[in-house]
């Protein structure tokens, strides 16, 4: 176990920059998951984090040490890869054990590890098969065998769930955590999958073209989110975002007029957020022209005209309204956002 | 695989299959029957599709005529020697120029495919005149040698490259991880798992130099010496006709290896091939 530094990491291929200087902290034994959209750098970080890419400029520490010149076997990491990456000539044993033995371990003590980390993976069953001969769960339970065989310093995750069938990801998931709990290894994951971050982190950093957009826990940036794209990007569905001004006391956008939260000294242009699961049902509300139902069982999903403004709700209650109904609705005012409409930074 | 055709057109297909089979087999048909025939029957007309008489002293006869056992030493051992360096230069040259990013390599790999458009006719004087300085004419150097770096590894190191390409780079990122240099992911990783391609390039650079005929004739002059190709053009008689029946008894031999490594790899030979993407 190690603390993990990044100080104004950058990476530029060319006239091309990637990542424009990241700073980040991580605590010895914490997760931590690096999220954001398709080529928004994390996947980057997370190799240069491996030695796997060069460092543009910038300082990356494992447990102190810089090592930015180091090469991956010199970091003390084990990574567990999107496709696996197992060695498809070798055994699962052998796959396992493969860093060990390349390290001068003893074959008893390769053999010691190799079961300890196959047992608490629930592999052993599995040691003499080949990968082509397994499921896509239990590859992936492997790549982890892989990586806490040799007890590293830090795990690496580039997307390890992101070939695997919804109902198995969800069990992965589950997996993934209690590994860390029970080994305590600090660790960092990506993933695009915001569910799977939130679930997961003890702390999220949420990338954008490069850049850091927030670093905090999951609630953190669910409850305050710093920026327009955080509040966008985290949460499913999206949170709702109206564009309008501020002025005695009201929000008001086209054709609707929202009440504020109080203690709000500000006015003029703003944007107005709210999520789908903050929106109640009340009589006293505003009318909504209902446009779509979607009954999920333990709650109804709802895409209506508020104003001018397409909005979604999620209710617990039953929602009987049909397309063209009106319903009465009020966004919760302890769950309001307010963003600045140019830099899209939180305001309240 | 299932097909819908009806028996009378699956009878008519096979039917044209058996003939179109004809031209292909009837050669070695024609060499086998031949080499145990005496030599008045081999030219009977209409030929004679069965032999009238077995005469199996010819097979005998091409080991008095010629060091035969000794030249088929010579083509089996230099082709051994052949394919293995082969195997060697092509897979190591082959994966560093799928997978090692170095300046101009693209360029560089052009131009080593463009020596494949080069006859061996064009290079063989030049070669000729390399090796005698060398000291190296009527010794097996020059038939090892060449085809080690010349068009048929160059034709080996492509299908290599092609099959390293489409390694997926994860495997490498994790052996790195491991603690592989780059040699041993080499070795240790890309090699296995390259066997295919290893196994065809094998096979065809084997029958290259098993099949080898105009580098012979110009580096070899004693008979000791000679290989296989080289040797079934000696079989004749005082007056310098052709012993056709001993002839065709050496050629028999000769080809039997050629039909063993086709039998026995065929499979290997067209996945190697279909993992280059050579394959139609």
């Amino acid at each position: 176990m190690a603390p993990v530094s990044l100080q104004a990491v950058r990476k530029v291929y060319g006239d091309i920059k990637v990542l424009h200087g990241i700073d980040v902290d991580i605590a010895d034994g914490e997760f931590i998951v690096l999220v954001g959209p398709s080529g928004c750098g994390k996947s980057t970080l997370l190799r240069m984090i491996a030695g796997l890419e060069t460092i543009s400029a910038g300082d990356i520490r494992i447990g102190g040490r810089v090592v930015n010149e180091l090469e991956p076997k010199d970091r003390d990491i084990a990574m567990v890869f999107q496709n696996y990456a197992l060695y498809p000539h070798m055994t699962v044993a052998t796959n396992m054990g493969f860093s060990l033995e390349h390290r001068g371990a003893s074959k008893a003590e390769i053999a010691e590890r190799v079961k300890w980390a196959a047992d608490i993976l629930d592999l052993s069953h599995l040691l003499e098969r080949y990968p082509r001969q397994l499921s896509g769960g239990q590859r992936q339970r492997v790549a982890m065998g892989r990586a806490i065989v040799r007890n590293p310093q830090v795990f690496l995750f580039d997307e390890p769930l992101s070939n695997l069938d919804a109902k198995l990801r969800v069990v992965m998931r589950g997996e993934i955590k209690g590994l860390h709990q029970r080994l305590g290894v600090t660790t960092v994951y990506v993933t695009h999958d915001q569910i799977e971050a939130m679930t997961m982190a003890d702390r999220i950093v949420v990338m954008n073209a490069g850049r850091v957009e927030q670093i905090g826990a999951p609630l953190e940036l669910y409850d305050r989110p710093a920026n327009l794209f955080v509040a966008g990007f985290i949460g499913s569905p999206a949170m709702n975002v109206l564009g309008g001004t501020i002025a005695d006391s009201r929000f008001n956008a086209a054709g609707v007029s929202l009440p504020l939260p109080t203690g709000i000294g500000i006015t003029g242009a703003a944007r107005y957020g709210f999520r789908p699961e903050h929106l109640l049902l009340t009589p006293d509300g505003l009318p909504a022209v209902v446009s779509l139902v979607e009954p999920m069982g333990s709650e109804t999903q709802v895409t209506m005209r508020l104003g001018e403004h397409a909005v979604v709700g999620v209710f617990r209650e039953r929602v009987a309204a049909r397309p063209g109904e009106t319903i009465h609705i009020l966004p919760d005012l302890n769950a309001v956002h307010l963003f600045d409409t140019k830099s899209g930074a939180r305001i309240n | 695989m299932k097909t819908d055709l009806s028996p009378r057109l699956r009878v008519a297909l096979y039917g044209l299959m058996c003939v179109l089979l004809i031209p292909f087999v009837f050669p070695t048909w024609w060499m086998v029957t031949s080499s145990v025939k005496p030599i008045s029957d081999i030219f009977a007309f209409p030929p004679d599709l069965w032999p009238r008489r077995f005469d199996f002293s010819t097979y005998s006869r091409v080991f008095e005529l010629q060091p035969f056992a000794r030249q088929y030493w010579n083509s089996a051992y230099i082709a051994a020697l052949v394919t293995a360096g082969t195997m060697v230069v092509s897979s190591m040259a082959g994966y560093a120029f799928a997978r090692i990013r170095f300046p101009f390599s693209n360029t560089i790999f052009m131009v080593v495919l463009l020596g494949l458009l080069i006859p061996s006719e064009v290079t063989i004087v030049p070669l000729f005149q390399m090796f005698l300085r060398w000291g190296m004419i009527n010794t097996h150097w020059p038939l090892i040698l060449v085809p080690i770096f010349g068009a048929p590894s160059v034709f080996a190191t492509f299908v290599m490259r092609q099959f390293f390409i489409a390694l997926p780079g994860e495997l490498e990122e994790a052996a790195r991880v491991d603690g592989l240099g780059r040699f041993k992911i080499f070795w240790i990783i890309a090699l296995p798992l390259a066997k295919p391609a290893l196994g065809a390039v094998a096979i065809f650079t084997f029958l290259h130099s098993w099949n080898l005929y105009l580098e012979p004739i110009v580096f070899l002059s004693s008979t000791q010496m000679f290989t296989l190709p080289q040797a079934l053009t000696q079989f004749t008689d005082a007056y310098g006709g052709a012993m056709w029946n001993v002839q065709l008894a050496a050629a028999t031999m000769t080809a039997v290896p050629v039909l063993i490594v086709f039998i026995v790899a065929q499979k290997q030979f067209v996945e190697g091939l279909a993992h280059t993407g050579l394959k139609g």
